[in-house]
């Protein structure tokens, strides 16, 4: 991995997925196919240390998982919203592994991550006084459903994100879903494991009702819900949240490396890779005190 | 691990992308710098949010040109990967360190920090792409580094080796030129807005205090401010200015600064027996500035050395010049570095 060829030698479906999201306080890396339980993954609270744990932990993780750099085809990277710094964070890192291994780089939304690991987390078994045990049970069979997440924007605001179940819904919890459980086990039994998507290879898919909103702190999340199950992260101590969905969200962020290495494989199966240079956080509002996004950036080559 | 001697540098402490190739500290393959000087004309003011947001959108493009202009294919030609870990702004820093560490860790080179401040001193080790060689700045020397958000004197003796003499107790001199810029109702930044006005002043009657800050080396520009202010006030605010006396008035500030920076390095100078003068930072581009140092090393007997202005305003290449020097003295990052936003020079 010594050259600077152009990107582009990845074939869809073949090689080793990096995930990484950094828009909450627990980061997450994954390393898997995508298809069925992460050969390596972990889950931690980075606070607002993302800059000095993600990459030894992603070395630590390639170690652990006996891949090799020149093995990994691909890299997944959640782009928020969430935290700024840690977005960047995690946005600088993944734009570094893509360019500097030529390789696609896919862009998910952090919300929906959380929300497809959420709805898997829910069905299952789970360890004993693990968060996935106490969660509410995703009822899927009847019909189309909602999930909303939610996360903080700065100390008081929050970001919410609504999402239609729009199809493999009755087949989730039945088998093969990673959640707390299971996600994080190597070896051969975790290889042939499913994948998030559940057992019978109808993909859990996700359709976002509209785009993420910032919420301000004085206005309350419940009735801009209607009907959707809340998926609430990082909002302990926060006036309007349920147990339930704080439980949930706790889970949605320990299954997130997982969700996210299964829809960046889904997104890689049709082709919808992002652009390296271009693709940026999702950051919702405009920097504090801006009202428009105006201006250019001046180029100054000075080969002389 | 190969001995090139050619530095990848990454620089984006502030609200410049930049990325730059040099080779044996020195000569510039490529230096490529984005600059968000337009973003933030509207705002009169670097806005943190925005510059940290641009890094993220601009830094592979930018790593990308300065690759392709240096002509580098493989990696095995670069001996390591430097890059500005502080002083400056945190989530700008945050860019260019988490990409440059995961480049370094990429291609298994040796990450090196750089301190930004150490970078415009060794701007004056530079040569330009087709430049003829010179001789590098002799030691001991001198360096004053004026940068809107910097204002110090120091001494080196030797390469990485300083002696901290003094700084801006307050503001640093190009943000006072960005301030009474504003006051005299002139453009950001106010430095070059400045020179361009006092440069037509026809009357060179208006005086302003100069800091000296007793026998010291620091300095202060916050009591020049306030009479400025007090200055335009008395002359019925900025909107009644006629131009020719926003004119005197911008000269008489400029001959403050320029008064006191010059006499202090010049004094510095004589005192440690320097052999030359290194002077840099965006205020470096100052040509009024420039002369007064010239002069007062000129009367040493000394050289003076400024890089050309776009060397002394924030880039790559500098911290690749410092950055070749920081590798061969085996200064090492491991992948946990993360941003010092005010990571001194010394200690
Ligand atoms: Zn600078």
């Amino acid at each position: 991995m010594t050259g600077f060829e152009a990107a582009g030698r990845h074939v869809p479906g073949s090689g080793w997925l990096v995930g990484i999201d950094t828009a909450t306080r627990r980061a997450a890396i994954a390393i898997g196919t995508g298809r069925g339980t992460p050969r390596a993954w972990r889950s931690w609270e980075a606070g607002y240390r993302h800059g000095e744990e993600l990459l030894a932990v992603l070395d630590e993780l390639m170690r652990e998982a006996g891949i090799g750099l020149s093995d990994v085809g691909a890299i997944v990277s959640g782009i928020g919203p969430g935290a700024f710094t840690g977005l960047r964070v995690g946005l600088a890192t993944a734009k570094g592994l893509a360019y500097g291994l030529h390789v696609p780089l896919v862009g998910i939304a952090s919300t929906r991550g959380l929300a497809l690991a959420a709805l898997a987390s829910g069905t299952l078994p789970g360890d004993a006084g693990s968060p996935a045990r106490h969660a509410p049970a995703w009822d899927s069979r009847e019909g189309p459903a909602t999930v909303a997440v939610a996360m903080p924007a700065g100390p008081h605001d929050r970001y919410l994100a609504r999402y239609r179940v729009t199809s493999g819904a009755g087949d989730i919890g039945r088998r093969g879903a990673p959640g707390r459980g299971d996600v994080g086990r190597r070896g051969e039994a975790a290889r042939d494991a499913r994948g998030p998507q559940g057992g019978e290879g109808r993909a859990l898919e996700l359709e976002p009702i509209d785009d993420p909103v910032l919420v301000p702190g004085g206005e309350a999340i419940e009735p801009l819900l209607e009907d959707a199950t809340l998926v609430a992260v990082d909002l302990a101590g926060r006036p309007g949240v349920s147990d339930d969905a704080l439980v949930l969200g706790r889970a949605a962020q320990e299954g997130l490396g997982a969700a996210l290495l299964a829809a960046g494989r889904e997104a890689l199966d049709r082709g919808d890779v992002d652009d390296v240079a271009a693709l940026v956080p999702a950051y919702v509002t405009l920097p504090r005190g801006i009202t428009a996004q105006t201006g250019t950036i001046e180029w100054s080559r000075d080969l002389r | 691990m190969t001995a090139s001697g050619i530095v990848l540098a990454v620089e984006t402490s502030c609200d410049e992308t930049a990325v730059a190739v040099v080779e044996h500290g020195r000569r510039i393959r490529a230096s490529v710098v984005a600059s968000q000087v337009a973003m933030h004309a509207a705002t009169g003011g670097i806005v943190p949010e925005v510059a940290a947001r641009a890094h993220l959108r601009w830094i592979v493009p930018v790593f990308e040109e300065a690759r392709a202009g240096a002509g580098i294919d493989d990696w095995s030609e670069i001996e390591s990967v430097a890059v500005t870990y502080g002083p400056g702004l945190a989530g700008s820093l945050l860019v260019g360190i988490n990409f440059a560490k995961t480049l370094a860790y990429v291609h298994g080179r040796p990450l090196v920090p750089v301190n930004h401040l150490e970078g415009h001193i060794y701007a004056a080790w530079l040569l330009d792409r087709d430049e003829p060689e010179r001789p590098a700045p002799p030691f001991p020397l001198i360096a004053l580094v004026v940068s809107g958000g910097h204002t110090f004197l120091v001494e080196m003796r030797d390469h990485l080796d300083y002696r901290f003499l003094g700084q801006t107790v307050d503001d640093a001199a190009g943000e006072a030129f960005d301030k009474v810029g504003r006051l005299l109702g002139l453009p950001y930044p106010g430095g070059p807005a400045i020179m361009k006005a006092a440069a037509g002043a026809v009357d060179h009657d208006v005086e302003f205090p100069r800091a000296w800050m007793g026998d010291s080396y620091d300095f202060s520009f916050s009591g020049l401010k306030t009479a400025a202010r007090r200055a335009i006030e008395a002359r019925g605010g900025t909107d009644a200015l006629a131009p020719d006396l926003v004119a005197e008035l911008a000269y008489g500030f400029q001959e403050s600064v320029v008064d006191v920076l010059a006499t202090k390095t010049g004094l510095a100078a004589e005192r440690t027996g320097a052999r030359a003068i290194i002077l840099g930072g965006g205020v470096a581009a100052n040509a009024v500035l420039r002369d007064r140092v010239a002069e007062r090393a000129a009367n040493l007997g000394i050289p003076l050395i400024v890089p050309r202005p776009a060397l002394c305003t924030d880039n790559a290449a500098m911290i690749g010049a410092a950055g070749f020097f920081r590798t061969r003295a085996g200064t090492r990052a491991s992948l946990d570095l993360d941003a010092r936003p005010s990571l001194p020079l010394v200690g």
